[in-house]
């Protein structure tokens, strides 16, 4: 969208005036008309006039408030989380394929929010807790996960593309021994809703469930948006970006954190979401810049715009039953990835 | 100083203020109103139906109140008349809370495995009622079912007609079937799935089945459907193997089904006592599956019996 607009410009407008900060606001307004499209589309037709002038329905009205602001709001900040932390673990392995599907983060949130599923019955919590134990325990599945991927970076030094790929590999690998093993222990009930939960979903969002893991995407994302400097010098080198001042190690397990807790919490609620955080972050560089200052806001942008109009495809298509949302994003999400490869020489 | 601010916010100090303001706010947050009923009273208005569940479309069907649905589920397949005439919600599990609403029904009927919770609970935010019926796999539990449904939507009377004319003297042929002293030992497989046999455990639709026909279920060890392995097949000696057709035809057909590896070695398969029937008549739970109980009851006994002729 950014790239046609910019093409049709002249050069010199495009240095002068198509600037990367004015292709950021491009992006913003392409979200909020992306929203606003979610908003007013749906298997029951509200006209948005209708709510503010208030001609709407008690039924129009709150099906508005209740089904659909809260879905396409987590449909946006999942999608967000989603390309945020796939540009932020991009730039901390200074690998580009660290995508938190490829390399275990989102196995290893699934994994955490399966055992939720499955024995979070036999643990009797109290109700206002129920809400927050599934974001919490995706949260640390996800964290274990990109720990363990630190730790061995560590001890590799530094991530070759293979290496990491071969790790991620055998983390999912080990995601679904755990998952598979979940599901021989769960009951009929809950298996179904497993493999739908797997399948990826913005359908379950309610209020109650949307505001604890909203807080805590919101909170890592603000730290990690706060890191484009330090990611940029990162990719100088370790020890080069040390001698400039940036404290490696705790940048690196501010950014583990917060990138599992931004993907783990969307998990929780969403379900596996694929090809988000992959694709998003390539897009932002290619047509936005590839400073951190850029790709960072940019991803957190073109992930949330993603996710809900992957999200409004889904739900309809096939009215009144909707796909599953995954199906959707890497339907859209793989052959562009591939047309973009074979059009556009990479940056 | 940005970075000052960034480990100020991470310190171990700031993280448990974060925490506990955290935990403070939890109750306050609202929760989720429960909106879905399981009651069988009638309800105030059941003229337009979402029907989420097989046996409830049959049933609808049964007395004849087809008129009032508004839309059904993809197990809906009986009558076939339904699927076609009737726009789809998907699969019962996995139910759209604004396509439902699209189709403004009044009463969402469904099976207790309809879901997910959240959808129902963001329809009952909508007023929309949803009932949810209780699972009792057995045959009275099916003329309960038809009770129920019939009672929600006001027609008690026309149910009980049809329940003294037709349904009562399939469940007294039922319970009037003989225990005998060593039942048939009988499996009842879903299919081959990733190459092992998924077999009904205790508490499935499928044990539910073979209590109704008196027959001892090998797998009543286990709970849920479960994969079980080409030896534990072998090991449990099933008399007989019963089937739906989806599941023997994915194998090439009931010869297909018995040839395959895992299935071999059972003396169900060695003597040709494989029986493949309609899976949504046997595992639906609808009134039908009182008639296809009475048919797999005879077709156990007819197999047994020809076998020890054959003897």
């Amino acid at each position: 969208m950014a790239s046609s607009i910019g093409d049709a410009l002249s050069p010199a407008v495009r240095a002068v005036w198509w600037t990367p900060a004015r292709r950021l606001q491009g992006l913003w307004v392409a979200l909020l008309a992306i929203a606003a499209a979610a908003l007013a589309i749906g298997a029951v037709a509200i006209p948005l006039f209708s709510l503010i002038d208030g001609s709407a329905s008690l039924l129009q009205r709150t099906l508005f408030t209740e089904i659909r602001l809260p879905r396409v709001l987590l449909a946006g900040v999942a999608g967000a989380g989603l390309g945020l932390a796939g540009a932020a673990l991009q730039g901390l392995f200074r690998n580009p394929l660290a995508d938190p599907g490829l390399i275990g983060v989102s196995g290893g949130a699934a994994v955490g929010a399966i055992a939720m599923i499955v024995f979070g019955s036999a643990v009797a919590l109290p109700e206002s807790f129920s809400f927050y134990a599934m974001p919490i325990a995706a949260v640390t599945g996800a964290s274990l996960a990109t720990g363990f991927l630190l730790v061995f970076s560590r001890v590799f030094g530094h991530f070759s593309v293979v290496t990491m790929l071969l790790v991620g590999v055998a983390l999912n690998a080990l995601a679904t021994v755990v998952i598979g093993a979940f599901q021989y222990l769960s009951d009929d009930a809950q298996l179904r809703t497993l493999t739908f939960w797997m399948m990826g979903s913005f359908g379950r969002a309610t209020w109650p469930a949307l505001w604890p893991a909203l807080m805590l995407m919101v909170l890592s994302a603000a730290v990690l948006l706060r890191k484009s400097r330090a990611l940029d010098l990162l990719q100088l080198g370790e020890s080069e970006a040390r001698a400039l001042g940036i404290d490696t190690v705790r940048l690196k397990w501010q950014v583990v954190l917060c990138a599992a807790t931004v993907v783990g919490a969307g998990v929780a609620l969403s379900g596996i979401v694929a090809f988000v955080g992959l694709v998003v972050p390539h897009l932002v560089r290619l047509f936005i810049g590839a400073n951190h200052s850029l790709v960072l806001p940019g991803s957190t942008l073109l992930g949330a715009a993603l996710a809900i109009c992957a999200d409004l495809v889904a739900r309809t298509v096939v009215v009144p039953a909707e796909l599953p949302v995954g199906l959707v994003t890497s339907a859209i999400g793989a052959p562009f990835f591939l047309y973009l490869i074979a059009r556009v020489r990479p940056v | 100083m940005r970075r000052t601010t960034c480990r100020k916010a991470f310190s171990p100090g700031s993280i448990r203020r974060w925490v506990i303001a955290f935990v403070a706010v939890m109750p306050l947050l609202p929760s989720a109103a429960g909106a879905v009923t399981q009651s069988c009273d009638p309800v105030e208005d059941s003229g337009r139906i979402a029907a989420a569940g097989g046996s409830i479309t049959e049933i609808i069907y049964l007395l004849g109140e087809q008129e009032r649905l508004v839309a059904v589920d993809t197990t809906s397949v009986f009558p076939p008349e339904a699927m076609q005439r009737f726009p789809s919600l998907g699969y019962v599990r996995n139910l759209s809370a604004e396509g439902l609403v699209a189709m403004s029904p009044t009463l969402i009927l469904g099976e207790e495995d309809m879901g997910p919770d959240e959808v129902l609970t963001q329809l009952g935010r909508l007023g929309v009622t949803s009932v949810r019926l209780a699972e009792d796999p057995s045959a009275a539990g099916i003329i309960e079912k038809v009770r129920c449904v019939a009672g929600i939507i006001g027609k008690a009377p026309l149910a009980q007609a049809k329940i003294d004319a037709d349904l009562q003297s399939k469940l007294t042929a039922l319970d009037a079937l003989p225990t005998p002293d060593r039942p048939a030992r009988v499996a009842l497989l879903l299919g081959i799935r990733d190459g092992v046999p998924l077999a009904a455990g205790s508490g499935t639709s499928g044990d539910g089945l073979l209590r109704m026909v008196r027959a001892q279920n090998v797998f009543a060890d286990v709970s849920g459907w479960k994969p079980v392995s080409m030896e534990s097949m072998a090991a449990m000696q099933p008399d007989i193997i019963v089937v739906p057709n989806r599941g023997a035809n994915a194998e090439g057909g009931v010869e297909g089904f018995a040839a395959h590896p895992a299935i071999r070695l059972t003396p169900a398969a060695q003597r040709g006592r494989i029986i493949a029937m309609d899976g949504m008549a046997i595992l639906g739970f609808g009134p039908r599956t009182l008639d296809a109980a009475l048919t797999l009851s005879r077709r156990i006994d007819g197999a047994l019996n020809a076998a020890s002729d054959g003897d």
